[in-house]
């Protein structure tokens, strides 16, 4: 129809609808044209099917919502065993041990400065290394992955591996340190000394590899005085392996106190008497080491335990564990290291009872005293 | 000839090119925007839809399993592993990974590294911890990098012991915003009122304070930008509380049983005039003479992502505890009485509005809630996060479940994550950006 044919005044009302639908269609098909062309394009260029969802991939991410089960349709605690990598130490560590690990591996923890303290004191004592350090204890210590039990004692052989990886924080070691406390200071009188020491009595002496040059000292080379002084404050017992003195702590379970007396004697006479109390000449100790020392001392003859002073360093860093997912309360058992009060002969081996896994008794070391008397 | 419409990919090509150049003409004239610091398109680039080349094609073709976030898909939760005491830091991230506008900067990738070192960078951490999150596994995550690096910048947060989850927030948010302007030690004179990193956009809003003289009724204005609304607690010793809770009809739909104490009562109270007393007179800048004065805070600027703290831990010489009492909070929560703009209406007692005002611009919409159980000393987070739009999942550490909105709302509430319904325009900001051209 031409329109400017007509006045609309004189058509009917059909026609008129008749122009209303077809501008009406033409606005329909121009709106719709846009869409047809985006169908079109996409069905000529392949794409038009492409993001069908397939029915596996539907099943796979469906929501679960079951009493007991996460919406993965995964059972609640189960993730004891995740493990990550330290970006400090590169060290593996198991994930919910994170936190406290990179505390103290960034030298933030309650025990850091004193350990960091201890050791500067210390390094300028010795130049020796510190193979020994990295002891036991770290076995046992949830800082390491789950794998660590097993692994016990393939660490044990592995001890010179860690030398780069010095773990200074540790709070076994710490609790160690803290213990044999008497006599770090007093070492300054001989260059020989070894700067730490390994607490555990699971090392057995048999074993060459564990009892490296560091840990003794070599006796033929201290004066009398200074004899004198270490004897007040260490094991002393010579090794048969190493011909050196055990420069552990008084108490130290690897040797008895029979064996320790001979040493004394054989040393300072038939007078020297073992040395009652440690002294405490580190000024680094906490004054709750040393009661409890005292206190600990006073019962080494039945069952000399380490678990106060264990327990109390550990109950202060560590008594915030709410339950879920931190064990921190796994981790700070009582170690229980016995005396051993048998005589010549069997000196070694029983040692602590960690937590985990209660080692066999070790063979008994021959004994040294056939050396000496 | 079939008559049909044919597409020849070398002349869509030259199509292309040609219109790219056309562009660049356009955008030459504008003034140069920098492109480190905004991460939108400038008027030089076009982002055309992505089409399937003939090799995606048959790729596409080959590999027909599809991933598609459907409501009933698990694509974008994911558990998190506590590291040791870290819930806190969980629950913050779940709470930031599950915020919509942030979520969509992120996966969108639009994060462009302004730090030296990229392993130092939070933000990219950030935008890594996202990737894991959508990735659709279902092993829980372990966030050991965050914690080092949250730990390596935020020195006071370091160390393994219960943290609150609002410090750390306030504390991520600082880091997140430095390392967006690869600022690392604070050092740079930021002006958060002209910052136009993502988490000024989103976080931070504008606290006006007012302080009136009562002399001569001049009044004192500051604004302040904040990052949340802490609000005090009835029952808390420092506490006034005025008005018994549930006095007005509720303005946000809170379930309204007299006698509990709602969020809106929290905000009415945190923005009523408080008489500042005697002994705090304040030389007033009108009159110039010491007077007594009122002092009202109210929110001048709203963010995107507002966030609610309510002071649940009591650290007063009295006594150390932490405040239990049921906060009724809502899904929805409309801000305009609480804006600064809204002032005069509320002395003249208009307080209440009603709920269609075709304002919709200061309507919030809840997606977050952070609880805390137990005590001051220890205790455990968890938080309920919303996902596919209505649908809500308590997160607990390595576990996450379905939740009711019922338990949502019923739940203590400490901290509550609301983002905007409308997001307006910020032709202003864009302006502003422009012209800061360094």
């Amino acid at each position: 129809m031409k329109m400017e044919e007509m006045s609309l005044s004189g058509l009917d009302t059909s026609k008129l609808e008749a122009i209303a639908q077809e501008i009406y269609a033409d606005l329909v098909e121009d709106s719709c044209l846009g869409f047809c062309f985006e169908v079109h394009r996409a069905v000529k260029c392949g794409y038009f099917f492409l993001d069908d969802t397939d029915p596996d991939s539907m099943k796979d991410f469906e929501i679960v919502d079951q009493p007991g089960l996460d919406i993965f349709g995964q059972v609640f605690n189960q993730w004891k065993s995740k493990e990550c990598v330290c970006p400090n130490c590169s060290r593996s560590i198991a994930a919910s041990r994170f936190a406290p690990h990179l505390e103290k591996c960034l030298g933030m923890g309650r025990n850091s400065s004193r350990i960091a303290n201890r050791r500067i004191a210390n390094s300028n004592n010795m130049n020796k290394s510190e193979s020994d350090q990295e002891d036991n204890d770290d076995i046992n210590d949830n800082d390491w992955s789950y794998g660590s039990e097993k692994k016990a004692k393939k660490r044990k052989s592995d001890k010179l591996w860690y030398l780069p990886f010095q773990n200074p924080n540790s709070p076994r070691r710490s609790k160690s340190l803290k213990h044999k406390n008497g006599f770090s200071v007093c070492t300054s009188a001989s260059n020989t000394l070894p700067l730490l020491f390994s607490s555990s009595g699971e090392l057995s002496n048999s074993d060459p590899f564990k009892y490296n040059n560091s840990t003794g000292i070599s006796y033929e080379t201290l004066g009398p005085e200074e004899l004198r002084s270490l004897l007040t404050t260490q094991c002393g017992v010579i090794s048969e392996h190493t011909k050196k003195m055990c420069t552990r702590s008084l108490r130290c379970p690897q040797h008895t106190d029979e064996q320790r007396r001979t040493v004394r004697i054989y040393f300072l006479g038939p007078s020297a008497v073992l040395p009652e109390v440690e002294s405490s000449l580190d000024n680094d100790s906490f004054d709750m080491t040393d009661s409890q020392a005292l206190i600990s001392r006073l019962q080494w003859d039945g069952s000399s335990d380490l678990s106060p002073s264990d327990s109390g360093s550990s109950k202060t860093s560590e008594n915030q564990g709410w339950g879920l997912g931190t064990n921190s309360s796994e981790s700070r058992k009582t170690k229980k290291k016995k005396s051993h009060l048998s005589l010549v002969g069997t000196a070694s081996g029983l040692g602590s009872n960690k937590k985990k896994k209660p080692k066999p008794p070790a063979p008994p070391t021959p004994s040294i005293y056939d050396d000496i008397n | 000839m079939c008559k049909d419409y044919v597409y020849d990919k070398d002349i869509e090509q030259i199509a292309k090119e040609e219109q790219g150049e056309a562009l660049k003409l356009q955008a030459s004239t504008s003034t140069e925007v920098s492109h480190q610091q905004c991460s939108m398109p400038g008027l030089g680039e076009k982002y055309p839809t992505w089409e399937t080349t003939k090799p995606e094609l048959e790729l596409l073709g080959h590999n027909p399993r599809r991933r598609r976030i459907t409501s009933s898909f698990t694509i974008g939760l994911r558990g998190l592993i506590n590291l040791g005491n870290t819930c806190f830091m969980n629950c913050i991230v779940q709470a930031l990974t599950h915020t919509p506008i942030l979520r969509d900067f992120f996966l969108s990738d639009r994060h462009r590294c302004e730090m030296p070192s990229p392993e130092l960078c939070l933000v990219c951490e950030m935008s890594s911890l996202f990737r894991e999150l959508y990735s659709g596994n279902p092993s829980p995550h372990v966030p050991y990098k965050l914690l080092h690096l949250v730990w390596i910048h935020a020195r006071h947060l370091a160390g393994y012991r219960q943290q609150d989850a609002h410090e750390f927030l306030i504390a991520a948010l600082d880091v997140l915003h430095r390392h967006c302007k690869g600022d690392d030690a604070g050092k740079a004179a930021n002006n958060p009122n002209h910052c136009n990193c993502i988490i000024d956009q989103i976080f931070t809003g504008g606290m006006q304070s007012d302080v009136t003289c009562q002399a001569c009724h001049g009044v004192s204005t500051t604004i302040d930008p904040c990052w949340d609304i802490s609000l005090d607690l009835p029952g808390s010793c420092t506490s006034f509380w005025p008005m018994s809770p549930g006095r007005e009809s509720s303005v946000n739909g809170e379930s309204h049983i007299p006698g509990i104490t709602t969020l809106t009562d929290c905000l009415r109270r945190f923005t009523r005039p408080e008489h500042l007393g005697s002994s705090a007179k304040i030389k007033c800048g009108s009159c110039q003479s010491y007077q007594e004065s009122t002092k009202q805070l109210t929110m001048n600027k709203l963010p995107v992502v507002a966030c609610f703290h309510f002071k649940r831990f009591e650290h007063s010489a009295k006594q150390r505890r932490k405040i239990t009492t049921y906060i009724s909070f809502p899904l929805e929560l409309d801000m305009t009485p609480f804006m600064a703009s809204s002032k005069e209406s509320r002395m003249n007692g208009q307080l209440q509005l009603p709920t269609n005002s075709g304002n919709d611009e200061n309507k919030y919409s809840l997606f977050a809630v952070v609880n805390h159980q137990g005590t001051l000393e220890s205790g455990h987070y968890t938080s309920f996060i919303r996902h596919h739009k209505d649908q809500w999942f308590k997160c607990d550490d390595a576990v996450i479940t379905k939740a009711s909105i019922k338990d949502v709302l019923d739940s203590e509430g400490y901290l509550l994550f609301y983002h905007k319904q409308v997001l307006e325009h910020e032709s202003e900001k864009v302006k502003e950006m422009n012209t800061q051209a360094y």
